[in-house]
């Protein structure tokens, strides 16, 4: 087979014209300029998401109902796949390419569907002997615990110090329980004390025991108690009772303490800290405005908030602020002023401007102030610099002293899950590159992020078809308690859901190329591809009609 | 659902090293047709691409037996072919013509239609890339109005309309007459196998995008199949006894205007407004018809 035939003589010939081999000897290859090669690609979904989620991945299993793999594969990038599906931002919606098409993959509900199916489910502790090097860890939000996760995983010995009385951080004193139920957050922060994480709960470092004693006692230290310190309006009358921090009411509602507003309050603020403090005081009896001095295109709320918000009954108020606060019989006075928006500030937003002779007043049972918090490090004095309450961090999230590293919310001023997570998981590769060369300054810590890639989908062999939708609590029923709002996907609907992806650069061993390459070039073993060099013409019939961009064509050599 | 994963069947009767031209699509749809009819095939082969394609002497791209024919002759020889398996008492040995469009439609037309009056039980296929390709280009009866070709050129293009040799067959009242393209290859298969299965003439008219004879890019020949079926140029349909029809593709929401077809193509790059316009709705009036015939009701005995 494949050799070439010469007849010396007539002799040598067949009697008839008849044929002696196949024509594999005749080499085809050489006619090609274009090659062939299959490379994946970063999805736009996961360069989209802070943790680097491996998207596409996971929502194949999805898709054929391997659900328990599923979770273990969203687990590389990210710990926490019940608490980040119900409540992070999900930018990698954003990106998804499917949006073009028809509408985003609802990766937020599968992930957080994922999650409730392996409820059941704990990591197995690493195998292999533990670590010498100790590491500690202030603050058990989902920064700290990200970083304990992950260092974990590698068999470091990890203790994490917590001020309050229980681990979570502004997941569990922030967040209310109608977003993110309480048996969800506390089962994935005990997946991670199984893989041997010690959680020393009622330690402020600062007040408790001083980071000198930490810093003798560990040899490398994470810094991540998050930003807790509200911003003050700076406007007369803020110190008087019924004038309150949002944090504050949501950290006592959150923990348990009964606290009474009144039946009219007015929450100051246009970020998620002003939505659930409006949202609770909503659910606690009252009438609730949320007043704003930008228009609702600015506000820094997930979206989705604002618009449960709005459905649940809050009032807005936008182009208004404060000026002045006075007590009256008991009840609150409040004197606004008019704003309007001029030229855009240093956020890129437009800056917010009073309206001269605009003032009116509102009363209220309770101001709640929510513009902001900031992180407080006077425990660290020595250790940075602050600029206008934001940390000043040297060589990139590691502080002045070799060795101690800062990261979360504490690093950037108020954020997000995922940021934290992702800040966790960067400090654990910084924390292990500095073990093990302690002399070496320059230690990363900012998240490395994926870098989106060209990928050319041929959108021929996909179907259009409706996301499916996330249902939630009828608003009437939502007023009164703090039941959680968005339902759960049924199953069948998860995996149809999860059938929808494009898989966006990454093969997922559909056949196509295979099928249709007119030289028989394209082999598969295993799920994975080959093209035969000696045959491919470089027709590209491949690259075209692969769905999800994972063949390129380059040139050959001359 | 988006995975419309083709699954066909593995057998591969056609070896890496052919001489068809990058991306060619008559090369690809007889790989589709012998994974459909598997080895116990024999494919009678007049003058055209496919006699190069298929190699020179003393080779064989084919792992199934050739029969050399002359131009005019593949219908007849396949019937021959035939005729001497059954006297042998072969009668599961699937006998297929294969012939280009020039082969079919123009040269060999009568021997096609005779066999076709005799229902011999032979697999008659075209692939059509719509000229004489193999001599470098030359119209044929079924190139499309207003294509260039080199006895076409640009600025006399070719006037006549395509040739319906689907509609010629089904006139015949064979069995089974159906169309197809490399860019359905399950539809392909499944016509095929279909076919197979059946006794007496059957016809089979494949479209087979030429990338050098049509001026595309090699990379596109799976698309510019796809466009066609879209833009109802080339719909994908079946008929049984010359009277049964029926639509496989476009589906309604799947329809596109035939400048998305023609655009990509240098053979139509010199057609001016009005004639994509005369091409257009000559595709509207086909489609009707197609439409009449596929809704037309077939009396339920034939009488035949
Ligand atoms: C009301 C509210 C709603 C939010 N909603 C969302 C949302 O829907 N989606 C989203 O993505 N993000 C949301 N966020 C933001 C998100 O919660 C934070 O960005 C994230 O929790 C930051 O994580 P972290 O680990 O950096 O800090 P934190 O979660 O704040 O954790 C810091 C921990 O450190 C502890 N600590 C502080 N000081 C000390 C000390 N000296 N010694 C020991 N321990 C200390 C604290 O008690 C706390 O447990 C919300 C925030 C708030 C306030
Ligand atoms: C009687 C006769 N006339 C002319 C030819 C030259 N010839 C060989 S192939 C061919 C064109 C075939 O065209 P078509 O049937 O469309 O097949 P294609 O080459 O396009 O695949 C011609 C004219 C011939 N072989 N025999
Ligand atoms: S379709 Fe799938 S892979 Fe592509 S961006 Fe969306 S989620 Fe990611
Ligand atoms: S389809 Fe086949 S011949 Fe064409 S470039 Fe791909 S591997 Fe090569
Ligand atoms: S066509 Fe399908 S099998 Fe081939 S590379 Fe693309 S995704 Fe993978
Ligand atoms: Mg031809």
């Amino acid at each position: 087979m494949g050799r070439a035939i010469t007849f010396r003589s007539v002799a040598e010939m067949p009697p008839l014209a008849i044929s002696l081999d196949d024509i594999s000897h005749n080499k085809t290859g050489s006619w090609r300029y274009l090659r062939p090669v299959y490379r994946n690609k970063i999805p736009p979904c996961r360069a989209g998401c802070p943790a680097g989620n491996d998207i596409p991945r996971w929502l194949a299993l999805v898709a054929e109902g391997r659900l328990t793999e599923a979770w273990k594969t969203i687990r590389e990038n990210n710990p926490f796949p019940g608490i980040t599906g119900r409540v992070c931002a999900h930018p990698c919606e954003a990106y998804c390419n499917r949006k073009e098409f028809d509408e985003p993959i609802a990766i937020a509900a599968l992930e957080r569907h994922v999650a409730d199916e392996a409820f059941a489910l704990h990591d197995e502790p690493p195998s292999g002997e533990r670590r010498r090097e100790k590491i500690a860890i202030v603050g058990s939000g989902p920064a700290g615990l990200s970083c304990a996760y992950f260092l974990a995983k590698q068999n470091y010995p990890v203790t994490i110090y917590e001020a309050e009385s229980q681990p979570g951080g502004m997941l569990r004193l922030g967040i209310p329980s109608y977003r993110l139920p309480r048996d969800v957050i506390d089962k994935e922060i005990d997946d991670i004390v199984r893989l041997g994480v010690e959680i020393k709960t009622g330690y402020r470092v600062g007040r408790d025991i001083d980071l000198e004693r930490l810093w003798a006692s560990y040899d490398a230290l994470f810094i991540a108690t998050g930003a807790y310190r509200s911003r003050p309006l700076g406007i007369p009358g803020e110190e008087l009772p019924g004038v309150l921090a949002g944090l504050d009411v949501l950290k006592a509602i959150n923990t348990g303490r009964k606290i009474s507003l009144g039946e009219r309050v007015l929450v100051i603020g246009g970020g998620n800290t002003a939505m659930d403090a409006a949202r609770t005081a909503l659910r606690l009896g009252a009438r609730v405005t949320v007043i704003y001095r930008r228009t609702r295109a600015e506000m820094p709320a997930i979206p989705e908030e604002i618009a449960q918000a709005e459905a649940e009954g809050v009032e807005f108020l936008f182009l208004a602020a404060p000026q002045k606060i006075e007590r009256v019989h008991g009840r609150l006075r409040v004197h606004l002023i008019r704003m309007q928006l001029g030229e855009p500030d240093k956020s890129g937003r437009r800056r917010p401007v009073p309206l001269p002779n605009s003032e009116f007043v509102l009363e209220a049972d309770a101001l709640l102030k929510a513009i902001g918090e900031d992180p407080d490090l006077d425990f660290l004095a020595e250790e940075l610099e602050t600029s206008e309450g934001i940390v000043i961090h040297n060589e990139r999230g590691r502080l002045s002293r070799a060795g101690i590293f800062l990261g979360g919310d504490a690093r950037t001023g108020p954020s997000t899950v995922v940021e934290a997570i992702a800040d966790g998981k960067a400090a654990s590769k910084a924390i292990q590159r500095y073990l093990r060369s302690p002399s070496r300054t320059a230690s990363a810590l900012l998240p490395e992020r994926f870098a989106p890639e060209k990928i050319k989908l041929n959108t021929s062999y996909f179907a259009h078809q409706a996301r499916v939708p996330v249902l939630e609590l009828p608003p009437e029923e939502r007023q009164h308690g703090f039941a959680e709002v968005k339902a759960p996907l049924w199953l069948e609907d998860a995996i149809v859901e999860a059938q929808r992806c494009f898989s966006c650069g990454v093969c997922n061993a559909c056949d196509n190329c295979r099928v249709f390459c007119p030289d028989v070039a394209i082999s598969r073993v295993n799920g994975l591809y080959h093209v035969n060099l000696e045959y491919c013409k470089g027709c590209g019939i491949c690259a075209a009609e692969c769905p999800r961009g994972c063949i390129d064509l380059i040139e050959e050599g001359r | 659902m988006n995975r419309a994963n083709f699954v066909l069947p593995e057998i591969e009767l056609m070896s890496s090293g052919h001489l068809g031209c990058q991306g060619c699509g008559g090369a690809l749809a007889m790989r589709y047709v012998l994974k459909a009819l598997g080895e116990k095939t024999v494919i009678v082969l007049p003058a055209c691409c496919w006699t190069i394609i298929a190699g020179p002497f003393p080779y064989s791209t084919l792992k199934v037996p050739v029969l050399h024919t002359a131009f005019e002759t593949a219908a007849v020889a396949a019937s021959g072919v035939r005729a001497a398996l059954d006297i042998q008492g072969d009668t599961e040995t699937t006998v297929v013509a294969w012939a280009g469009d020039g082969g079919t439609v123009d040269i060999g037309l009568q021997s096609l239609s005779g066999a076709a009056e005799r229902n011999e039980n032979i697999l008659y296929i075209c692939y059509d890339n719509e000229a004489y390709m193999n001599t470098g280009i030359q119209r044929s009866g079924a190139t499309p109005r207003f294509a260039w070709t080199t006895t076409t050129p640009e600025k006399n293009p070719k006037a006549e309309r395509k040739k319906d040799i689907v509609a010629i067959m089904a006139a015949h009242r064979i069995p089974y007459t159906a169309t197809a393209t490399i860019a359905y290859p399950d539809d392909l298969i499944r016509k095929v196998q279909k076919a197979k299965s059946l006794q007496g003439m059957k016809f089979l008219h494949i479209l087979a995008p030429c990338p050098p004879g049509w001026r595309i890019a090699s990379e596109d020949a799976i698309k510019i199949a796809r466009l066609a079926v879209q833009a109802r140029v080339f719909p994908l349909y079946e008929i049984e006894d010359g009277e049964r029809y029926t639509l496989n593709a476009p589906h309604e929401r799947e329809i596109i205007p035939a400048e998305e077809y023609f655009k990509l193509q240098g053979r139509f790059a010199h057609l001016g407004p009005q004639e994509r316009e005369q091409m257009q709705q000559e595709i509207e009036r086909n489609w009707a018809r197609l439409q009449r015939l596929v809704q037309m009701k077939a009396p339920s005995d034939d009488g035949a």
